[in-house]
């Protein structure tokens, strides 16, 4: 009998096991079909500035062709790179790093400051500034373009990389991203910090800030992101190569009567390395201190 | 101490005599689009020239293609317009009514006007005082391309010149026999593949309205209702979406090369003059250029492209024509135009052109300019013309109804010059 029991348990836990497992492989399945959607974009797209011929390349696009190259070249590449004067993709390169940089840092010491005083600070109306805050973030950047490039015209900062950092610093969006982060903090921190005589600055940049590496990380990311995309305000308000990012050289390669596939897709590629490089890096140090922030308790 | 407070007054000064020698030059902004090959060419060329007049500095200013229009709305609002400027012939009405641009003769050398084509002063001339206002190097044109062995598999008629057109019978005729003829996927690519956001369809599918018998507008009225909507142009569309319906045309998303690519599965295309060079380096002996089909009364084709204007904000207007005139004769700006196989708006350029000269592979194109060539509604309203009648082929194209479609866009194009009351002097023209 009790042989039998054992046995009829083995045979269900076997069972049980085996659903498992199988549950296990479509989960899998499923997750690398996903990921397949998701790389295969940028995969096309690598695959595609390795191609010398810019026809053939929009000729592969609607099959699995666009997966596959036979023979691979790099001319695509040197092509872009011996561009000079006024299409130097180097320079072009460099502008964009510096607009990116500038954002970001100057963006998370704004943002972080508003966020924090949003929902720690002492200020009358406070609820109804957050509100304006996220009012402001519904509206669409395009419909204050127009207004925004008479402004920066008047102010006579237009084709510098002022006018291309400053506008876009303080978002509603981080803001409220780290008024979120803030606001969730224990109240007893800046009590304690404040029983101790510290001012609000020092409580927000010795222990709140210090606190909020995961809103900074996902701030980084997104902005950085933004900023590096920005292909419209550039062209207004920018007039030489001095101040212009790398998007913008991208779009010669889409002409009045052809498109150079070959030469947009490596341009393009040269173009994802530096912020797929900045993703990375911030990415691990947004899960280790995620993880951090656990193992300590 | 005295001497380094010497080297300082004299660094100082020579520093203030280079400085005060770097104001005293005049810089003229010229703002154009184009692909790496044209930018290179034009700063190209204001080397040269500021080689030439060395007090003068040209500084580009580089739009894309797809954002020229907001680069220049954000020019003219935040007062910023260059000196000249490169501009789409057909927007040319809209420019001068809003007192952007400035009659360009004075400023320009004779001898460039003397030789313009017919086609190149129709581009660049306002409507309304008949003055010119732009000029360019180069003009444009469509033919109809054709696969050779295709054509002599089913016996087409292949036409000698612009009077022996194909008539609306004999091209729909052609279409169905390559439908049936192996190795054929489409019989045509009519360049859907150039999207909505281009100015394809408007210059491309314009003229064969205008042969049908009707047009995008009443050019004497300025009056869309009852010309767009007109029976000949809801005809004329109701054969190209029949075409669409038929499976005859390339669609979109197969793109802007299937005359010329592995297998040739296009036997014929309705084309520009910029898809020869790279067509006929694919086919060979293959290719055969032809005039437009006659779709009615009469044969129409396109013209038009990107020229160049003064603009009224130069406070240099002189310096800038200098230049213009400089640049339309430089022999490496030309070389390389001829190269890139631009279509001739002076008759130098196009005779020196072997593609377009007398005997060349696209003599008939340059032949069918001077004989057929109908410009884009030279009116204010444009902008709206084009975007109303592109959106009106592309929901045809899809399947909607030519009427409706094409009485809305009508509507939406008579609309917005009622909103602006008739776009004075043109509302006195009729």
């Amino acid at each position: 009998m009790s042989d039998l029991v054992i046995s009829t348990f083995e045979t269900e836990a076997k069972r049980e096991r085996s659903a498992i497992g199988s549950l296990r492989i479509v989960q899998t399945a499923c997750i690398f079909v996903i990921a397949l959607v998701i790389v295969s974009p940028l995969f096309m797209l690598v695959i595609a500035s390795l191609k010398d011929d810019r026809f053939q390349i929009l000729a592969d696009m609607g099959s699995f062709r666009a997966f596959w190259v036979s023979n691979p070249t790099l001319s695509n590449f040197a092509e872009v790179g011996n561009l000079s004067g006024e299409l130097a993709f180097g320079r072009y390169l460099l502008n964009s790093l510096i607009i990116l940089a500038t954002t970001v840092g100057a963006g998370l010491i704004i943002n972080s400051m508003a966020g924090f005083v949003l929902a720690w600070g002492s200020l009358r109306g406070r609820a109804l500034i957050l509100s304006l805050v996220i009012a402001l973030y519904v509206i669409p950047q395009e419909s204050i373009i127009m207004p925004l490039v008479i402004m920066v015209s008047r102010a006579g900062i237009t084709d510098t990389f002022t006018v291309q950092i400053v506008p876009w610093v303080a978002s509603p969006l981080y803001i409220f991203l780290f008024y979120q982060f803030f606001a969730q903090l224990p109240k007893e921190l800046f009590e304690a910090a404040e029983m101790d005589g510290a001012s609000v600055f020092r409580i927000y940049r010795s222990i709140f800030l210090p606190l909020s590496l995961p809103a900074l990380a996902t701030v980084s990311i997104l902005m950085g992101i933004e900023s590096w995309n920005q292909y419209l305000w550039p062209i207004l308000v920018t007039q030489t190569d001095y101040a212009r990012p790398i998007s913008v050289a991208i779009a010669t390669f889409f002409g009045q009567d052809s498109i150079y596939w070959d030469r947009a897709m490596a341009a393009s590629v040269l173009m994802m390395i530096p912020i797929l490089a900045l993703y990375l890096v911030f990415q691990r140090w947004f899960v280790s201190s995620f993880v951090g922030s656990a193992v300590k308790g | 101490m005295g001497n380094r407070l010497l080297s300082m007054l004299v660094a100082s000064a020579a520093f203030g005599v280079v400085m005060s020698h770097a104001e005293a030059k005049t810089v003229i902004h010229m703002m154009h689009q184009g692909d790496p090959g044209w930018v290179t060419t034009y700063g190209e060329v204001a080397k040269r020239f500021e080689a030439a007049n060395p007090d003068v500095d040209i500084e580009l200013i580089y739009a894309p293609h797809d954002a020229y229009n907001e680069k220049f709305s954000a020019a003219v609002m935040s007062k910023q317009l260059p000196d000249l400027m490169e501009l789409d012939a057909p927007f040319l009405a809209n420019y001068v009514w809003s007192g952007y641009l400035q009659p360009i003769k004075p400023l320009i050398d004779q001898d460039i006007l003397d030789d313009m084509t017919e086609s190149n002063v129709a581009q660049g001339t306002y409507p309304i005082d008949k003055d010119l206002y732009a000029v360019g190097l180069t003009d444009s044109s469509v033919v109809l391309y054709g696969n050779r062995k295709y054509l002599e598999a089913i016996g087409a008629r292949i036409p000698k010149g612009v009077g022996d057109a194909w008539t609306r019978e004999e091209f729909e005729g052609y279409l169905e026999k390559l439908s049936k003829l192996e190795g054929v996927k489409w019989p045509i690519d009519t360049f859907r593949g150039y999207g909505i956001k281009t100015e394809w369809i408007t210059y491309a599918y314009g003229p064969i309205l205008q042969s049908a018998g009707c047009d995008l507008i009443d050019r004497k009225t300025w009056k869309s209702v009852g010309t767009l909507d007109s029976d000949p142009c809801v005809d004329a569309l109701t054969m190209m979406q029949k075409w669409v319906k038929n499976g005859w045309v390339v669609p979109q998303s197969s793109g802007t090369n299937q005359f010329f690519a592995e297998g040739h599965p296009a036997a014929l295309a309705f084309g520009g003059h910029w898809f020869y060079a790279e067509a006929a380096a694919s086919m060979k002996d293959d290719i055969v250029v032809m005039p437009l089909p006659k779709f009615g009364p009469k044969g129409a084709s396109p013209n038009g492209t990107w020229i160049w204007g003064i603009t009224t904000a130069s406070e240099h207007p002189d310096i800038a024509g200098k230049f213009l005139s400089f640049m339309l004769k430089d022999k490496q700006y030309r070389d390389y135009a001829r190269d890139d196989s631009a279509y001739p708006g002076l008759k130098s350029f196009a005779a020196d052109s072997p593609l377009y000269s007398a005997g060349g592979p696209m003599a008939l194109a340059f032949e069918q300019a001077s004989k057929t060539a109908v410009a884009r509604p030279p009116h204010p309203a444009y902008p709206t013309i084009t975007s109303a009648f592109m959106g009106a082929v592309d929901e045809i194209f899809n399947g909607g109804d030519v009427k409706a479609a094409l009485t809305a866009a009508a509507e939406k194009i008579d609309e917005d010059i009622e909103e602006n009351d008739g776009y004075p002097p043109f509302d006195e023209q009729q």
